[in-house]
């Protein structure tokens, strides 16, 4: 009775298995085609539609400003964005995709480490190794800040922050600037390979080397948490003068509203570098008023605002540490991709990727939307492909994040 | 007294305020599968949905918080009703397992609708209770935590008369038991399956209401947390078993206080499912449950 | 192509996650926790090529043969608790597992990488595959190798004397022990195999994925494995395996709807379980097959009426 329903289901299911690998014809079009995976859906999808909207403001202006110059002719950029849902799974699909349906010339994301890991983990380990069989796309991330992903292979770079550095700078500063304060107490998320890198790799080996604080106390929870009373009530029984609050906006929130519950004031506290978005003044403007934050990006100079006005006018996107360095991927790249001489057509799609991995390998110094940023070499041995940038301290304060602290030449802008 | 002595009756009162929520949580699944034999994995959504759609009022014209206590029940109502419409008034008796895809299909609509909408993006929730412990003798005491005591002693005493002195109760309870006896004798399945809905998704509402104001904001990792935390009390006190369901939650409450206090919190997790595991196979059927379902 | 092949190979695993939860569930058990033993099939074996320098082989064998012993040991106990409980008591048992490996630390430096579970940080650098040149559609072999294998175990299982002894305790348990079945024995049996092949499953996945972590076999994992025989149906071995081609598929082709996708996803599984409330391939649908199947000689006259 219901056949030619089933038929047409069935047709329809059939057509829409067939459907993934459809797109348009490659040269035809007249663009050069750049990539993008990000969370799009799910609970990470915050972040990953900031660096979405960032990407696509900085594709508009080089658009608007004519395209850029290949191979003689002027052609348009085109922004290819994917959802990779936060799931490794589909990340390992979706590079796929871009590599050879997309067939993008290089790709920013991805947002999440547990798909940044897969993904890079297998792509090929050494250049031109024919014995490996990885993939050969260029990837140049924005979010995934997790330590030591850009070794995974020499196809990654990343324009993310260097949370040591950053840590060993607020360790630091505090020493000079705030003498008296010597007890720390710390929180993390255990589950969350970010939050416990930034402890145990970055927030840790600072406070030792400066020999400066004492730990008092140390509490952690998961980062999907909603009680925090018993680590609290440690944290109050320790009250110490400092905090790190090294964990993300979703635990930040509902702990620093127990800290208030429990009256427990430190007199200072410092949050993760991903705290410095607007996801945590929406969720929590008053309880975690106060924190200073590690960020690579505040509205300080005339360009940051103008850059973070445009892309909350256009796409509603937030301009915060991990969504601006994608703006400023795009705008790099655009001189790259003329200065590295590609083809663009379809057959020579992997030299062309090669070509360009080769000029951001030696790319040295760039200008990023706040300062300078210098990309180190390949032969680093600490951090290859990865960069060092200027970096600010940010405050919450009256709702909104206010500059605590920025080197003088960001201060004379 | 001693310090562990002290610490861990702090954390005994903490844990059993807190059981209090659970064991809503787990009532509220608990009822539904006691009368349907159903369980549905779109209720955290439900709760979530109303939690959001509350602090619609608030943010459009400062509505206080009755209004949005009242909104939160009012959607999730209707989010209850269409979980019901679209999951089980279709679905034939028989067919066990359908309404656990139709339920999963739907927590994806739901939680992807409101990502969608907010960007994922956790919302600000108001503080009616105020945001500071109560010091009670040496504790001290989260007034939001009284507000569930008080609210989860007053919506389980009114399910207990609801269930077994008015008329609606004694049909549920008949559609419950015996459901294809319950509609001879002249009691509409469908009318009491609905209804059944309208009191749990009402239940959301105030498990929503609160699940908000004690993190301070309404989020989107919320439904799978209640979803998950709903479906271990339910089975820890026994499936369909109001009763049961309580006692689940106290302990889990407990449990888990007790666990983060003295253990960790890596073990409390470890420790807490090691706990649920050994139960079920001391008692197969739930702490109060009366025979494997 | 290799996006293809990509999808083909996630649809390979996953499928074979489908199948073990259908093993459990023929015997009218429903399992929520074969993440777990994906989970110990995917460190076992991704320790054993990338730490102690196994074959790939071996290496999968040893990763199948712990989570069947694993499965053994959680099987016997478990099996006590029926239906939904038992789902709730194996989800317990999967987290367990994932929260271990949480806090499971076993490193060595091999040349510059730091080798082996990490904890939280996850287990890296299970490159296997990719050092030795295979190339993802001969790997993608391998997986349809192995799910070939699966399959015809399961073909042979459905015909034999075993697979209607799970068949019979899933209709009426206290009638097939009556009848002289041991029923804990072939539930036993069951689980075990169950574990085993999710065990397969994680260990091609990790050599697929080079990385495994706590994250990746959590909640989302387990709700996946139990979709695809339900959604696929519970009539015959084919019903799981249909599941992962269509949800992973719809995955990936829905893309172009963007925002939407998630969305419609969900819907689109609520409109075909209200069409097909027992799943694609239920027990009517085998029947009619079998019916076609079979030459028409040997067709007796239905019964009248």
């Amino acid at each position: 009775m219901r056949r030619p329903f089933v038929f047409a289901a069935a047709t329809l299911l059939a057509a829409c298995l067939l459907w993934p690998g459809w797109v348009g014809a490659f040269q035809s079009e007249g663009t050069v085609r750049i990539g993008g995976m990000w969370p799009l859906s799910g609970p990470a999808a915050f972040f990953g539609k900031a660096a979405h909207g960032l990407a696509s403001l900085a594709v508009d202006e080089i658009n608007e400003a004519g395209g850029l110059v290949v191979e003689g002719k002027r052609v348009k950029l085109a922004l290819h964005a994917q959802d990779e849902a936060c799931n490794a799974e589909q990340g390992l699909a979706v590079v796929k995709r871009l590599a050879t349906v997309d067939k993008v010339i290089f790709s920013l994301g991805p947002g999440c480490s547990s798909v940044a890991e897969p993904v890079f983990g297998t792509l090929q380990k050494k250049l031109g190794d024919a014995s490996d069989s990885g993939l050969q796309l260029l990837f140049f991330t924005d979010i995934a800040t997790k330590f030591g992903l850009a070794k995974l292979s020499p196809w990654v770079f990343r324009n993310t922050p260097d949370e040591p550095a950053m840590y060993d700078f607020v360790v630091k500063y505090l020493k000079e600037k705030h003498p008296d304060l010597k007890t720390v107490m710390v929180s993390y998320e255990s589950d969350f390979a970010h939050s416990a890198a930034t402890w145990n790799l970055a927030v840790k080996p600072a406070l030792e080397r400066h020999k400066h604080h004492q730990i008092v106390e140390v509490v952690d929870w998961r980062w999907l948490d909603n009680e925090f009373g018993a680590q609290v009530t440690r944290l109050r029984k320790a009250n110490a003068d400092v905090y790190f609050s090294l964990t993300h906006t979703p635990s930040t929130c509902p702990s620093m509203l127990e800290l208030k519950r429990q009256r427990v004031k430190p007199k200072m506290v410092i949050g993760i570098t991903s705290l410095a978005g607007t996801e945590v003044l929406q969720q929590c403007p008053d309880v975690a008023a106060g924190i200073i934050a590690p960020s690579n990006f505040a509205p300080i100079t005339p360009r940051a605002k103008q850059v973070a006005d445009k892309a909350w006018e256009r796409y509603k996107a937030d301009s915060n540490i991990h969504s601006v360095p994608a703006y400023e991927n795009v705008h790099l790249m655009k001189g790259l991709i003329e200065k590295a001489a590609i083809k663009n057509t379809e057959d020579t799609l992997l030299a062309d990727r090669r070509k360009l991995r080769d000029q951001l390998a030696k790319v040295g110094t760039f200008q990023g939307v706040v300062g300078k940023i210098t990309m180190r070499p390949e032969d680093d041995p600490v951090k290859p492909r990865d960069v060092d940038k200027d970096m600010i301290l940010v405050q919450i304060k009256a709702a909104k994040w206010d500059v605590f602290w920025a080197p003088e030449h960001l201060k004379r802008n | 007294m001693g310090t562990a002595l002290f610490d861990g009756t702090e954390q005994l009162i903490n844990g059993l305020m807190y059981g209090c929520f659970y064991a809503l949580v787990g009532g509220g699944f608990t009822l539904l599968f006691g009368v349907l034999r159903r369980f549905n994995l779109a209720y955290g959504s439900t709760i979530m949905a109303g939690a959001y759609a509350g602090l619609i009022p608030v943010y459009l014209f400062k509505a206080p918080v009755l209004v949005l206590f009242v909104t939160t029940i009012v959607v999730s109502v209707l989010v209850g009703l269409l979980v019901e419409f679209c999951c089980f008034r279709f679905l034939r008796k028989g067919h066990e397992l359908a309404p656990l895809m139709t339920t999963i299909g739907m927590l994806i609509v739901i939680d992807e609708t409101i990502v969608h909408l907010t960007d994922a993006v956790g919302l600000k929730y108001p503080a009616p209770f105020g945001d500071e412990s109560l010091a009670l003798g040496p504790f001290l005491i989260r007034p939001d935590y009284l507000a569930i005591l008080v609210v989860s002693i007053a919506c389980f005493s009114a399910i207990f008369w609801l269930m077994h002195r008015t008329r609606f109760g004694r049909a549920m309870r008949a559609v419950a038991e015996r459901p294809e006896a319950a509609q001879i004798l002249g009691v509409s399945v469908r009318r009491v399956n609905v209804l059944t809905f309208v009191l749990t998704s009402a239940m959301a509402g105030i498990i929503g209401f609160f699940a908000a104001v004690s993190v301070g904001s309404a989020r989107p990792e919320m439904a799978a947390w209640l979803t998950g935390k709903g479906l271990v009390v339910m089975v820890l006190g026994g499936l369909g078993s109001f009763p049961g369901a309580i006692l689940g939650g106290l302990a889990l409450g407990v449990l888990e206080f007790e666990a983060v206090w003295f253990l960790g919190s890596s073990y409390r997790d470890i420790l807490a499912f090691s706990i649920l595991f050994l139960i079920l196979m001391v008692r197969p059927g739930g702490l109060l449950g009366s025979r494997p379902a | 192509m290799e996006y293809y092949i990509a999808i083909a190979s996630i649809i390979g695993i996953h499928a074979m996650l489908g199948l073990s939860v259908y093993l459990v569930a023929i015997s009218g058990q429903m399992s929520f926790g074969q993440q777990g033993f994906f989970a110990l099939g995917a460190y076992l074996a991704g320790m054993s090529t990338a730490l102690w320098g196994l074959h790939l082989l071996p290496a999968l064998a040893l990763g199948v043969v712990v989570a069947a012993v694993v499965g053994l040991l959680v099987g016997f106990p478990a099996l006590r608790v029926r239906g939904l409980y038992l789902a709730i008591a194996t989800f317990g048992f999967g987290e367990i597992v994932r929260l271990a490996f949480l806090n499971v630390r076993y490193t060595r430096r091999i040349g510059d990488r730091v080798v082996g579970p990490n904890a939280s940080e996850g287990f890296r650098h299970v490159r296997y595959i990719y050092d030795r040149g295979i190339t993802p559609l001969e790997y993608l072999g391998i997986i349809l190798l192995a799910l070939a294998v699966v399959v015809v175990l399961f073909f042979a299982l459905e015909r034999s004397k075993l697979g209607a002894t799970l068949r019979a305790v899933e209709e009426d348990e206290v009638a097939a022990s009556m009848v002289g079945i041991n029923v804990t024995r072939a539930k036993v049996f069951g689980f075990t195999a169950a574990a085993g092949v999710a065990g397969l499953a994680g260990g091609l996945f990790v050599h697929y994925s080079s990385y495994i972590d706590h994250d990746m076999v959590a909640l989302p994992l387990a709700i996946a494995s139990v979709t695809y025989p339900i959604f696929g149906g519970l009539g015959s071995f084919v019903g799981p395996l249909l599941g992962a081609v269509v949800l992973v598929g719809l995955t990936e082709s829905l893309r172009a709807l963007h925002d939407a996708r998630e969305i419609i996803y969900g819907a689109l599984i609520i409109l075909t379980m209200l069409f097909r409330p027992r799943g694609l391939v239920d027990e009517a649908l085998v029947l009619r097959v079998k019916g076609w199947l079979r030459p028409r000689a040997v067709r007796r006259p239905a019964p009248a009426p």
